[in-house]
């Protein structure tokens, strides 16, 4: 008889789901990880494409794990890879490299904009660095008054914030002041004319949500991009492999982890959370409960009943429009790219000429139609041992559903457009295709449970950041009902793969003293 | 052009009723609606709801319907009764918090069964409503506009009611309600804590009943009222008003001016083991670490009303103020409801002092005068239970 009783389950086996499992596990807490796919990873993990061939089925690179989780979770060593040089592909050929703080042409050729360029990004990621000290912690609730240890600790987080941003001096707080809630198309278009690199760093702002480069906000997903260096790397074994490695920390401290276990229920008595209810039947009581689920879907397994309505209804308006589909290409032989030498070739590729061309690109959604030329990040895997490989895609601003429907033509027309702006780059990229996996946002949302498809399970704007993430008075990861927690990329500090929300969470908890 | 939406205010079913009785002209606006403050003198009108039968028009009242196999569920999580505790065919006071756990508003709740009620209260409530609705098996209708009342309050108005036809209503006991006749419901409620109906009918058919009711009145004294006279007996009755006595959370736009319902005396209507209500959490905690105010029912030297007084401890420190002050003409007092910040009120309940500013012909004089804290409300009559109730 397998177990059903254990202090925590943790509703999802993503990778929060996993992170808060190795946190707790480690804590010596007895932890159950219910996921209802059929393997752990999430958004994260891979999938095969092909009889051997695996494929990072959504997230495909990491920008956003920071080294001190990582060892934190004992995953520091997949990271140690060097980062991908970023390619901002030009139509006339003089694509942009990008690496670090550093842009030239690919032919070697200085930028003109490369100085302006360093600045810039040095300026944001010391921002960046700045705000990400704030993302290792629940944002501060500050409801608890002054007699409260809890919100003393808070404000002294708050004060070293404070302290933080007066180290920078009386200039650049005013310049961190001036742009931290603007937008990214004034803020890089001040500093050099547009084209493929300012396109870049747009389309890095724009990443994820439903907003184009003009949209306000999109300054400060930049820096939430950089917060931990911003680099993209690829850990070493792939995508996939960190969601394994991350599923066997758990289970080496002890974590139970069972998958193709979906939770249908979760059991609430007397205001506290006893446990979860499996489709088919089967109970497995627990103290706690972390979801990993959208909020309001967790909510809705407990029964919205034993919410109050005010929270509720705020997460039925949780802004979660997801706007990025997913497309794998599985080719026959590696591409050349026109104007990039081959030793370039494990590189992120991004298909962004402009800000202005990526703010054009967002302006279809809004009708819930597809751009014409979407704003692309592609990745080159390196080749399985018979010389296949994988070419994933990020697709940006694509609407959860088109206004016609996901028929067929709609997804043949995305993958072809997609493979048609590839292919301005990499002639006969069309005949290399052996298969093509399309995931809308419509599909994430079916297959993993992500509200809208969102890429960080609710839109990261300034309504529904920090102590608004995932909505007001729902930042410190409690639900209300005694035990229960969100710790999915809904809340705070939000998505990416990152495991920030999963580890909080858990920390949340135990320093709750509820188990 | 084609239909259009009335400016200002509109008339009730009943105002060519009532403007053919007003003298004094003094209307009011109620949800919209035009009501009277005062048809004749308030006086008048208030020994006639004490010593007679009245009618007073509440057709602006909001009414809402809950229908469905999840209504008790909902009323259950949106007030902070025990509404499985109330009968079917009766009627509950009932209140409504928000998520910190103050005060939405008051009303009544109408139980018909399991499956379907009817809040009534002095609030538009429809947004709320939906989304205290949202997730739930239910169909919420706003019958404010499409159903009508007449409050018919005073020691006769059971014999009016038997004069009219209505007899049947004698089984009624306080709090219950029952369809008396087909598309009339009369229920054994009312704000003046004497005996009395309200009595529901379509929008349509409530001039008709007037007519009824005020025809059968004749030697029984009947008499329209306004909202004046009935305030004097709400509060004689101890019945808090929204608006004056607390601020309703959602039309308060400064921080802290909620009031939750232990702070408002009301603990008792306050069930934390009936599972999760709205608020609840937030109440809990507030029941573990005290209240922040406490609002009681005073009796205050003098003949003066205090309305609005500020009150002292030991005539120095400021402690709270009097939300609704009168002169009780039926029991001779001078009564009011304050509000104390706490302790006092509860913990501290002596040594308190009323403040009064009263004018003589334009002289101001100020008056520091006692107070006593009062548990019962200050009238309270037994033909207000009687069952069947006595014709008097
Ligand atoms: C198209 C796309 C591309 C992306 N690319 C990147 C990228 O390159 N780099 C990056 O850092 N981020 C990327 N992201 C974002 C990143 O993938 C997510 O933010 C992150 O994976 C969220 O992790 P999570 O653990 O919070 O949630 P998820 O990964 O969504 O995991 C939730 C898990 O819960 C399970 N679940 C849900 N309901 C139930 C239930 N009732 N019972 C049991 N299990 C349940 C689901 O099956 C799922 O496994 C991308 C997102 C999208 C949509």
């Amino acid at each position: 008889m397998p177990r059903d009783a254990f202090d925590v389950v943790l509703l999802g086996g993503g990778h929060n789901g996993l992170s808060a499992a190795i946190t707790l596990a480690r804590k010596g807490r007895s932890v159950c990880v219910l996921e209802r796919g059929d393997r752990t990873g999430g958004m994260a993990r891979s999938t095969q494409i092909a009889l051997g061939v695996e494929a990072p089925e959504v997230a495909h690179l990491l920008y956003n794990l920071g080294p001190r989780v990582a060892r934190e979770l004992g995953v520091a060593d997949l990271l140690e890879t060097p980062p991908l040089p970023t390619v901002s592909l030009a139509p006339d050929g003089r694509h942009v490299v990008i690496e670090g703080d550093a842009a030239r042409f690919a032919d070697g050729t200085a930028h003109p904009d490369a100085r302006a360029f360093t600045e810039l990004s040095a300026r944001l990621r010391r921002f960046a660095g700045i705000l990400a000290r704030l993302s290792l912690k629940p944002p501060p609730e500050l409801d608890g008054g002054l007699t409260d240890m809890a919100t003393l600790g808070e404000l002294a987080g708050l004060a070293r914030l404070g302290i933080d941003l007066k180290r920078l001096g009386r200039r650049e707080l005013r310049e961190f002041l001036r742009i931290v809630l603007g937008n990214a198309a004034d803020l890089v278009l001040d500093e050099m004319p547009d084209g493929p690199l300012a396109g870049a760093l747009c389309a890095d702002a724009v990443r994820g949500n439903h907003v184009g480069p003009r949209s306000p906000g999109t300054v400060f997903n930049l820096m939430y991009r950089l917060g931990n260096g911003g680099a993209p790397r690829l850990p070493r074994g792939g995508m996939g492999a960190l969601g394994e490695a991350l599923e066997r920390a758990a289970r080496a401290a002890g974590a139970d982890i069972r998958t193709g276990c979906e939770v249908a229920r979760i059991m609430v008595a007397d205001d506290r959370v006893t446990g979860v209810e499996l489709r088919g039947g089967a109970v497995i009581a627990a103290r706690a409960v972390l979801s990993s689920a959208g909020p309001l879907q967790t909510m809705v397994m407990a029964g919205v009943g034993h919410f109050d309505i005010e929270p509720l209804r705020r997460l039925r308006n949780l802004r979660c429009k997801g706007t990025v589909a997913k497309v794998n290409l599985l080719l026959r032989g590696a591409p050349a790219v026109t104007g990039l030498p081959d030793d370039m070739a494990p590189a992120r590729l991004l298909v962004a000429p402009s800000v202005q061309a990526v703010e054009r690109a967002f302006n279809p959604v809004k009708y819930d139609e597809l751009p014409v030329a979407p704003v692309l990040e592609a990745v080159l895997h390196p080749p399985a041992g018979d010389g296949r490989c994988v070419l994933s895609v990020n697709v940006q601003h694509i609407p959860h559903t088109p206004a016609g429907g996901w028929d067929d033509a709609a997804r043949d027309g995305l993958t072809g457009r997609t493979v048609a702006q590839l292919a301005a780059h990499m002639p006969g990229l069309a005949a290399l295709v052996e298969t093509a996996q399309l995931l809308t946002p419509a599909d994430i949302e079916d297959r993993f449970g992500a509200p809208g498809g969102h890429w960080h399970h609710g839109e990261m704007g300034i309504d529904q950041i920090l102590t608004l993430r995932p909505a007001n008075g729902l930042a410190g990861y409690r639900l209300g009902v005694r035990g229960l927690y969100l710790c999915g990329a809904a809340t705070h500090p939000g998505g990416d793969v990152t495991g920030l929300p999963g580890r909080n969470a858990a920390r949340q908890l135990l320093g709750d003293g509820i188990i | 052009m084609a239909a259009t939406v009335p400016l200002g205010l509109v008339p009730t079913p009943l105002y060519s009723r009532l403007d053919a009785l007003s003298r004094a002209k003094a209307w009011t606006g109620w949800a919209g609606y035009i009501s009277p403050v005062v048809l004749d003198t308030a006086e008048f009108e208030y020994f006639a709801i004490r010593n007679q039968a009245t009618l007073f028009d509440v057709s602006p009242m909001h009414k809402y319907r809950i229908t469905g196999p999840d209504a008790e569920a909902v009323v259950n999580r949106l007030v902070t009764r025990d509404v499985r505790r109330i009968g079917d065919g009766r009627v509950g006071y009932a209140m409504w918090c928000d998520e910190a756990g103050m005060l939405i508003d008051d009303g009544t709740i109408f139980r018909f069964s399991a499956q379907d009620f009817r809040l009534c209260c002095q609030e538009p409530m429809s947004g709320w409503l939906r989304d205290a609705c949202w997730g739930f098996d239910v169909a919420l209708e706003d019958e404010s506009d499409t159903t009508a009342g007449i409050a018919l309050q005073g020691p006769t108005s059971f014999s009016l009611l038997a004069e009219a036809g209505l007899g049947a209503a004698a089984m009624l006991k306080p709090f219950d309600m029952a369809v008396i006749e087909p598309g009339l419901l009369i229920s054994r409620t009312g704000f003046t804590g004497d005996l009395g109906y309200e009595l529901w009918c379509d929008r349509d058919r409530v001039a008709a009943l007037w007519d009824r009711l005020w025809a059968a009145g004749a030697q029984w004294g009947v008499r329209a009222v306004g909202a004046e006279a009935l305030n004097l007996c709400r509060i004689e009755a101890g019945f808090i008003a929204a608006g004056v006595d607390f601020q309703p959370v959602h039309g308060a736009l400064r921080l802290h001016r909620g009031r939750s319902p232990l702070e408002l005396g009301f603990g008792k209507l306050v069930h934390f083991d009936k599972g999760h209500f709205n608020g609840r959490r937030a109440l809990l905690r507030q029941h573990e670490t005290g209240c922040a105010h406490h609002l009681r029912r005073i009796d205050i030297a003098g003949f003066k009303p205090a309305q609005g007084a500020l009150i002292y401890h030991r005539k120095k420190k400021e402690v709270g103020h009097v939300t609704s002050g009168v002169w009780s003409p039926t029991t001779k007092r001078n009564i009011a409801l304050a509000e104390f910040r706490a302790p006092f009120g509860k913990d501290i309940t002596d040594d308190l002092w009323v403040e009064i500013y009263v004018s003589q012909e334009g002289q101001w004089d100020r008056r520091i005068v006692p107070l006593a804290i009062v548990d019962a409300p200050f009238f309270r009559h037994a033909r207000a239970r009687a069952t069947p109730p006595g014709p008097f």
